[in-house]
């Protein structure tokens, strides 16, 4: 499965579109993070923390995302696209979507 | 009377601290960027959709990603609510979402690197959302960034082999 976030990948050409294709997780941080991260708001610097909770989300997202694709039969996903909603319990989500193709390598 | 005398020795010391140690970590992390952003010279960088450069009967191009979150110290979290009133650019705000964005362009060359690739197109780097817009959260300044891009291979000049797209 090839995922790129160009329309075109270079070297393959695209003999179909099997559909857009997304996933999503809303996840929220649990105390020990929000404890860490307010600790951490003395020196300043990277939070961890927040940092595993984004990455968590990211995988969980495409992972589902990635699910739909094969489900649909395609060998590739292109112009894939992240966005992020606050909702307001304290959670957060992401949200991945692509097109979901079939591709043929040329050349 | 006691209580002033005590919230000074709390407060100043948490300050003080977030002052001197805040200052540290971001000069040794805009000194380690200088660093990794120089030793990535070689690396073919664009935000353009159309793979420049691309070598010819390469291994297939994939998509790189990255996630940092970075946190102000006490005292510019502080301060920053004090600027909200007189308005102006926000100097420790803007640090931060520099050295966030920097920090995740890093991350997705070093990704790129351990695959073997030698190139990445359609950079885009885009600030999230990380935690829920509730008031308690807002309280500490940060930056959140989501950066992908698409690893190819690039053809290195002098070596012929490069197709146009």
């Amino acid at each position: 499965m090839i995922v790129t976030n160009t329309e075109t990948i270079v070297g393959y050409e695209i003999i179909e579109m099997k559909g857009l294709v997304q996933g999503n997780t809303v996840r929220t941080k649990h105390a020990g993070r929000d404890i860490a991260a307010g600790l951490k708001n003395l020196v300043g610097g990277e939070l961890k923390g927040y940092t595993e909770l984004l990455t968590e989300s990211r995988r969980e997202a495409m992972q589902r995302m990635l699910a739909q694709a094969q489900q649909l039969g395609a060998n590739g996903v292109v112009n894939v696209r992240f966005t992020t909603a606050a909702v307001t319990s304290g959670a957060a989500e992401l949200y991945a979507y692509g097109t979901a193709v079939t591709l043929r390598k040329i050349g | 009377m006691e209580l002033i005398i005590e919230l000074l020795l709390f407060i100043v010391p948490l300050v003080v601290c977030g002052l001197i140690i805040g200052r540290t970590v971001e000069k040794n992390h805009f000194a380690a960027l200088d660093r990794r952003e120089e030793a990535n010279r070689d690396f073919l960088l664009s935000n353009s959709k159309t793979f420049p450069m691309a070598a010819a009967g390469s291994q297939e191009p994939t998509m790189v990603t990255s996630e940092v979150v970075i946190g102000s110290d006490y005292l510019k979290s502080f301060l920053s609510g004090w600027r909200g009133i007189f308005g102006g650019e926000m100097k420790s705000l803007q640090a931060l979402q520099v050295r966030a964005k920097r920090e995740a362009i890093a991350r997705l060359i070093d990704q790129a690197r351990a695959q073997g690739y030698n190139a990445m197109c359609n950079i885009r780097v885009d600030g999230v959302t990380v935690v829920g817009a509730t008031k308690q959260n807002n309280k500490m300044l940060m930056a959140s960034v989501l950066a992908t891009a698409t690893a190819y291979h690039a053809a290195t000049p002098g070596s012929g082999t490069s197709s146009h797209v």
